[in-house]
């Protein structure tokens, strides 16, 4: 059988696709992307549908800071609070990367209100997406309670006695209440065993949370696809578009002229 | 008839879906490029936080003035003393501020448990609770009345929260002569001692006395505390651990303030039996 000889060009472009064909061949991955960037979403989405992936983004910009600060941290009572004057005054860039995930945090809340505002707002939360609905409401939850148990961490005035008065009113509920805040403080009282815990919560336990509801939360975005905007007369589902736009060059991105519908 | 509505929503996501396929725009690079570009922001505006904090705080916690955006770091934790009002925070100020509203022991539940959950469930019912397909808002007066007024009132809730009066012990301790006066305790030495500690160890961010400091969490107003003849060594016990004696209490320990300045907290309480007119 005699092969061809391929020309140098040929020969570039086999070089590139194998890999891509090698992990495709095993993984099926390459596909799934494809399906991802190139599934169709309705041709009038617009920029409060971006809230998703900014509150996605300040997550990311979360997790990266916070992994930084957590080589610097040490989470006990003799040293959390000189840990984090040396990361804010000695460490090269610390104050930025403490100044990022301190100010992030607010920015990830804000977001996350915003985007629930959207999606209520645009009735998004209707059929058939109420369950990315809860799924969004318990985000809501982990990104409230990695608020308040990030804000102990640096244990200063401010840090401590905010989490004193939070323990005690979560103590004041009934039935569970007394043993979520001995759970919490590690013992009756605020002290070492408290830091370690509010730490494990806020390192590793809520965070490994939120990042599991965000892949569910994303793979019901795709599978569901976004609504249009409620009030678009080319909106989705209506049925009422008369011609396709062939090269999708419509809505935000390049408004086309608009069509009678 | 309700299975009507359903095979009716069913067909019209159906058709959401024929129409996204036959008429939408792929996700790359249209919808990826706002998302971009909207990430860029977040990430700047993140950054810009991060930098306006840096160069704008004054430093440390030995100035009074905090900045634009606060100090870098408070005073370290020190569960002896409270000098200022226990504060969260800011997207918690509106609970936080709600709490004021309740009363120990009575309602407080209310504030701390009661209403969160209320809340949670609402917002977890609410794709149950609205089941009709209308999306467009102003069809949904409903919607919009509730959510203008959650709005409203998280917004008032926050700044309230944000602008609540924090007592300050240095001022406030210039009105223990008066409060002796009033409360008919000028001789009494340990009880003088006691107001000066209590006037500066933060309790007066919870409680009010004689019309100074501001109520938090329900505690109750202490001008006549010691009217209750609870005795001083109750006093100190629910000092140094309030919980243990009225059983559910949010109000933090004072343990480590030491056992003198406890006894003399807790005979000023005793002394102050309520104003003499
Ligand atoms: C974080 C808020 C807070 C702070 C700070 C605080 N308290 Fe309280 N206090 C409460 C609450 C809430 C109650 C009602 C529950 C209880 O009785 O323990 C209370 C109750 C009391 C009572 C009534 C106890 C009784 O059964 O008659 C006294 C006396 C008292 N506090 C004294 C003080 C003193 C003295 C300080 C400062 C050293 C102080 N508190 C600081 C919240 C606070
Ligand atoms: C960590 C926080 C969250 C992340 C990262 C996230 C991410 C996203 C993304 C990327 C989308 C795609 C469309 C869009 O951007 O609007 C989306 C859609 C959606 N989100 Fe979220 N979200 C979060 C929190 C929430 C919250 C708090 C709620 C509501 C309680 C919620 C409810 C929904 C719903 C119902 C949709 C479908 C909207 C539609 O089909 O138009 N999400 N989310």
């Amino acid at each position: 059988m005699a092969t061809q000889k391929l020309t140098p060009k040929e020969q570039v472009q086999e070089a590139i696709l194998y890999p891509i064909d090698w992990l495709e061949e095993r993984s099926g991955l390459v596909g799934g992307i494809k399906y991802f960037l190139f599934r169709r979403v309705p041709g009038d989405i617009n920029w409060f549908q971006t809230l998703g992936s900014a509150t996605l983004t300040a997550f990311i910009v979360q997790a990266l800071t916070g992994s930084i600060l957590a080589m610097y941290y040490k989470p006990d009572p003799q040293n959390a609070y000189s840990s984090i004057q040396h990361i804010t005054n000695d460490v090269f860039a610390g104050w930025l990367v403490r100044g990022m995930h301190r100010w992030g945090a607010s920015v990830f809340i804000i977001l996350m209100f915003m985007h629930m505002g959207r999606v209520f707002l645009f009735g998004a939360y209707k059929y058939p997406r109420e369950l990315n609905w809860i799924i969004g409401v318990l985000l809501l939850t982990m990104g409230l309670a990695e608020g308040f148990t990030g804000y102990l961490l640096p244990w200063d005035q401010t840090a401590y006695w905010a989490t004193v008065v939070g323990i005690n009113l979560n103590g004041t509920a009934p039935f569970l209440g007394p043993f979520i805040s001995q759970f919490l403080q590690g013992g009756t009282y605020i002290d070492d065993g408290t830091i370690a815990r509010f730490y494990a919560i806020h390192m590793l336990m809520i965070p490994g949370a939120i990042i599991a509801l965000i892949v569910l939360h994303l793979y019901l975005v795709i599978r569901l696809g976004v609504t249009s905007p409620p009030w678009s007369k080319e909106a989705a589902g209506t049925g009422s578009m008369l011609k396709p736009s062939r090269n999708g060059r419509r809505g935000l991105t390049r408004p086309g002229p608009r069509r009678k519908g | 008839m309700a299975s009507e509505r359903l095979i009716e929503r069913k067909r019209v996501f159906h058709q959401y879906k024929e129409d996204v396929k036959e008429r939408g725009k792929p996700f790359y690079p249209f919808a990826m490029l706002h998302d971009t570009i909207m990430s860029l922001v977040v990430v700047s505006v993140i950054t810009g936080l991060a930098i306006v904090w840096k160069y704008t705080t004054p430093g440390d916690h030995h100035t009074i003035d905090p900045g634009w955006l606060g100090r870098l770091y408070d005073a370290p934790a020190d569960p002896g003393t409270i000098n200022f009002v226990p504060r969260p925070d800011w997207y918690f100020y509106f609970l936080f501020y709600l709490l004021r509203i309740f009363k120990w022991p009575e309602t407080v539940v209310i504030g701390t448990v009661g209403l969160p959950t209320v809340l949670l469930i609402i917002l977890l019912a609410i794709p149950f609770i609205d089941v009709r397909p209308e999306r467009r808002l102003l069809r949904r007066p409903v919607a919009i009345v509730a959510s203008i007024l959650v709005v409203i009132s998280m917004g008032v809730l926050t700044y309230k929260g944000a602008t609540a009066k924090e007592a300050l012990g240095s001022e406030i301790v210039g009105h223990v002569p008066s409060w002796a006066a009033k409360e008919g305790f000028t001789g009494n030495k340990q009880a003088i001692a006691g107001a000066k500690i209590f006037a500066v160890a933060g309790c007066l961010n919870c409680h009010t006395y004689l019309g100074d400091g501001g109520t938090n969490l329900g505690a109750p107003d202490l001008s006549a505390e010691g009217a209750k003849n609870k005795g001083i060594a109750f006093q100190i016990a629910h000092l140094k651990c309030p919980a243990c004696v009225n059983s559910g209490s949010p109000m933090p320990s004072f343990a480590g303030l030491g056992d003198a300045r406890l006894k003399q907290i807790a005979a000023f309480l005793e002394a102050s039996k309520g104003p003499k007119k």
